[in-house]
C-alpha cells in the first residue's frame, strides 16, 4: 500500500519529470570521465534548494545516482576508462568485447543485466526499508556512534589498497568536519581566527574542491600521459536486443547472481558497489565453461559485475533512509541534500515524510524503465558525449565548480578554500590517497561526536554504556574485524584477476 | 563507428598508477606530520585553556589530530622503509608537470577575483575564463581549435547565465553587457 502512494507520488508531471532529468543528467555524468554522480548531486545542490521540493529534488538525485551506474558503463566497454569506480569490473571483459566487433552485446548485457538487477534490488528495499525502520527506531545514541564507526572503518579500510593511506583520507575528513563553532557548547573550532570558518566548511565546497579542482589539477598535472581511444561501434546484429540466443542464455544467471552480491553488499557499510562488482567477476570466471573467452571478451564477466552495480545501489538507500548512515561517496553527499532540507533520514522519516520515501522508491522503478530506454536505443548520443574534447570537459567542470562555490555563497573565501582543497586532493591522487574516506569523514565525523557525547550524557559519562549495550558491542568488534577485511578482494583479485589489488584503489568518487 | 583525436583524448580518462617514485611521498609523510603535531598541539592548548571532559568540546579535536600525527607517523616510517632509508631525488621531468596545475589554480583565483571585485560580468569573465583553460588544457594547436573554443565559451557562459538568473532566480553579476 505504502509502495502504491509513492507511485502516486511519482506519478505526477512534475516528478516524472525530475525523474527524466535525473536519470539523464545521472547517464550523462556517468560516461564522462572526470565528472561523478557526487560532485554532481553536490553542483545542483544550490540550484535544487531554490527549486524548493524535497520529493522532486531527491527523485532527481537517486536517477542521477542511478543513472551515473548505467553511463559509467558505457565508458568503461568502449573506451576502457571507467566513469566510474564501481565500473572497473566491467571494463576488463567489456573493452576486450568491444575491441572483438561485439560492443553492441556488451552494452546490451550491461543495460539488461542493470534493469533486471536495478528492479529487483528495488523489490528488496520496498520490503526491507519499513522493516528495518521499525528496527532503528530502538537503536539509541551508542548504537549510532557505533554504526557510523562502523561504516567509516569499513569503507576507509575498502577503498583504497592501503588502510595507512584510507585512514590518513579519513582523519583529514574528519578534521574538516571538526572546523566551525562546536553544535552543542558554541565554542570555536580549528577556525584560525578567520570569521568565515565560525560556520565551518559547507560540504558542497569540500566535495567541488575534492573532486572537480584535484581532478582537473591532477589532470593538467600529467597532461600527455593517458591516451585513450573509443572503441568502434559495430553495425547491429541480429538477436533480440542486441544478444543472440547464446547471449542471454550465458546472460541471465549471471544477472541474478550478481544482483544477489550487489544488493546485500551496497546495504552493509562497504563502501559501495566495489566489492561486489570484483566478487561477482571473480565468481563468473570460476563458473564459466567458456575459460578460453576470459581475457578476450567473456560476457559473463560484463553481466554479473553491472548487475552488482546497480543492484548495490538500491542496497546503499537501506541504511542511508532507515538509518540516516551513508555507505558510500554519493549516499553522503545526499545525506547532505535531505539536511539542506531539514530532513533527517532515519527512522522518523517513514513517519513523518512516507510520501517521500516511498515516492523516491517508487521512482526508482521509473528510473530503471528509463534509464533502459535512454540507454540501449540512444546509444549513438552517448558514444558522441565520449568523444567531447577533453580540455573542453574540463574546463566546464570547473566553470561549474566555481559557480557552485562562489555564484551562490558570494564568498570568495569559499573559493580560495575550495583551491586548497582542490591542491591536496590533486597530491592525493599523486600519491594513491583514496578520496571518499574524506567526504565520509566531514558526513560521519561530527554524526560520530553528536551521538558518542549524547550517549555519554544519558549514561552520566559512563563509558561502560559503549560495552554494555549488547547491539553497540556487536557494531564496534565488527568495525574491529572489518580492518582485515580488505585482504579478502585484494587476494582474490590477485589469485584469480589482473591487477585487480590496484585496480580496487583507483576512482572512489561514486 | 569513430575514435577520439589521441591529441584531445590524451587528457581524459582514468589514473592507472599514480607515479609514486622519488622524494614525493616522504615530503608528503613529512609534511603531514608536521602538520598534524601544529594541529595537535593547538588541540591540546585549547584543551589545556578549557579543560578536557569526556562529553565536552575538547576531546574530539586532540583525538582527531592525536590519529593524524599516529597515521602520518606510520605512513612516513612506513616510505622510508620501502626506500631502505635512502631518498632519492624526483625525475627531472617533475619540475614542468606541476607548471600546468599552478597556472590553472591562478587562472581560478583571478577569475573568482574577477567575478567579486570587478563590473566586467559573469558572461564576459566566464568565456575568457573558459577560453584560458582550454587553452592551457589543450595539447593542439591555437589555430586549429579557436573557432570552437570561442564558440563554447560564448554559447556556455550565456546559457549559464540565462538560465541561472531568468529560470532558477539565482542572481549573477550582469556587468557592463546589457543583459
Amino acid at each position: 500500500m505504502d509502495l502504491l502512494d509513492g507511485f502516486g507520488t511519482v506519478l505526477t508531471a512534475q516528478n516524472l519529470l525530475y525523474a527524466a532529468v535525473g536519470v539523464t543528467i545521472g547517464t550523462l555524468v556517468g560516461v564522462l570521465p572526470g565528472i561523478g554522480p557526487a560532485l554532481t548531486i553536490a553542483l545542483l545542490l544550490p540550484v535544487a534548494l531554490r527549486l524548493d521540493d524535497p520529493t522532486g529534488t531527491l527523485i532527481m538525485f537517486a536517477g542521477i545516482y542511478a543513472g551515473a551506474m548505467y553511463g559509467g558503463s558505457t565508458t568503461s566497454i568502449l573506451l576502457n576508462t571507467p566513469g566510474e569506480s564501481a565500473s572497473v569490473a566491467t571494463s576488463i571483459e567489456g573493452y576486450q568485447m568491444a575491441r572483438r566487433g561485439r560492443a553492441r552485446a556488451a552494452l546490451a548485457t550491461a543495460a539488461i543485466g542493470s534493469f533486471v538487477a536495478g528492479t529487483i534490488s528495488t523489490v528488496l528495499l520496498t520490503f526491507v526499508a519499513a522493516p528495518m525502520a521499525s528496527l532503528a527506531v530502538t537503536f539509541r545514541a551508542s548504537d549510532y556512534f557505533a554504526l557510523a564507526v562502523l561504516a567509516m572503518v569499513t569503507v576507509t579500510a575498502m577503498v583504497g589498497n592501503s588502510i595507512v593511506r584510507g585512514l590518513m583520507s579519513l582523519t583529514f575528513g574528519l578534521f574538516l568536519g571538526l572546523v566551525g563553532i562546536d553544535s552543542l557548547t558554541g565554542q570555536a573550532r580549528f577556525t584560525f581566527g578567520v570569521p568565515e570558518l565560525l560556520d565551518g566548511i559547507d560540504v558542497v565546497t569540500i566535495i567541488i574542491g575534492l573532486f572537480a579542482v584535484g581532478e582537473t589539477l591532477y589532470i593538467a598535472s600529467r597532461l600527455r600521459d593517458l591516451p585513450a581511444t573509443v572503441a568502434p561501434l559495430e553495425p547491429p546484429g541480429r538477436g533480440f536486443a542486441w544478444l543472440s540466443r547464446s547471449d542471454w542464455s550465458r546472460s541471465w544467471r549471471p544477472w541474478l547472481r550478481g544482483t544477489a552480491l550487489g544488493f546485500p553488499f551496497g546495504a552493509l557499510p562497504s563502501g559501495g558497489a566495489e566489492i561486489p562488482t570484483f566478487l561477482s567477476y571473480t565468481i563468473e570466471r570460476r563458473r564459466s565453461k567458456h575459460q578460453q573467452e576470459w581475457g578476450k571478451g567473456a560476457i559473463e564477466g560484463v553481466a554479473g559485475p553491472e548487475a552488482a552495480n546497480n543492484a548495490s545501489f538500491s542496497g546503499v538507500l537501506v541504511p542511508l533512509l532507515t538509518l540516516g548512515i551513508p555507505t558510500s561517496a554519493t549516499a553522503a553527499v545526499m545525506l547532505a541534500a535531505f539536511s539542506y532540507f531539514d530532513l533527517s533520514p532515519g527512522p522518523q522519516l517513514f513517519e513523518k515524510s512516507p510520501d517521500l520515501v516511498w515516492g523516491l522508491i517508487a521512482s526508482l522503478f521509473i528510473g530503471n524503465v528509463l534509464l533502459l530506454a535512454l540507454n540501449l536505443p540512444m546509444i549513438r548520443i552517448w558514444v558522441k558525449v565520449l568523444q567531447i574534447p577533453r580540455p573542453l570537459l574540463y574546463t566546464g567542470i570547473l566553470v561549474f565548480a566555481t559557480l557552485g562555490v562562489y555564484a551562490v555563497s558570494g564568498s570568495i573565501v569559499d573559493v580560495f578554500i575550495a583551491l586548497a582543497i582542490g591542491v591536496v586532493a590533486m597530491f592525493m591522487r599523486h600519491l594513491e590517497f583514496p578520496v571518499a574516506p574524506v567526504i565520509l569523514g566531514v558526513i560521519l565525523g561530527p554524526m560520530m561526536e553528536i551521538q558518542f557525547r549524547r550517549a555519554l550524557l544519558l549514561s552520566d559519562n559512563d563509558l561502560t554504556i559503549f560495552v554494555r549495550r549488547p547491539l553497540t558491542l556487536i557494531l564496534l568488534l565488527l568495525a574491529v574485524a572489518a580492518l582485515g577485511l580488505p585482504h579478502l578482494p585484494r587476494l582474490i583479485a590477485r589469485v584469480r584477476g589482473r591487477g585487480g589489488a590496484q585496480r580496487l584503489a583507483f576512482g572512489d568518487e561514486d | 563507428m569513430s575514435s577520439a583525436t589521441p591529441e584531445e583524448a590524451d587528457v581524459g580518462g582514468a589514473a592507472p598508477e599514480a607515479a609514486t617514485a622519488g622524494s614525493g611521498p616522504l615530503v608528503a609523510g613529512a609534511l603531514l606530520l608536521a602538520a598534524g603535531i601544529a594541529l595537535l598541539w593547538q588541540a591540546v592548548g585549547t584543551g589545556i585553556d578549557n579543560g578536557v571532559t569526556l562529553g565536552g568540546p575538547t576531546l574530539a579535536p586532540i583525538i582527531v589530530t592525536g590519529l593524524w600525527v599516529a597515521v602520518a607517523l606510520s605512513y612516513l616510517i612506513g616510505e622510508l622503509r620501502k626506500r631502505g632509508w635512502r631518498i632519492r631525488r624526483a625525475g627531472p621531468a617533475a619540475g614542468s608537470a606541476w607548471l600546468m596545475p599552478v597556472l590553472l589554480l591562478v587562472a581560478i583565483a583571478g577569475y573568482a577575483v574577477v567575478l567579486k571585485y570587478t563590473v566586467v560580468g559573469y558572461v564576459l569573465s566566464t568565456a575568457a575564463f573558459i577560453l584560458l583553460c582550454a587553452r592551457l588544457l589543450s595539447t593542439r594547436p591555437l589555430r586549429e581549435v579557436i573557432v570552437r573554443d570561442l564558440v563554447t565559451a560564448v554559447a556556455l557562459a550565456l546559457t549559464i547565465y540565462l538560465v541561472f538568473t531568468r529560470l532558477l532566480g539565482i542572481a549573477l553579476p550582469a556587468g557592463v553587457l546589457p543583459l
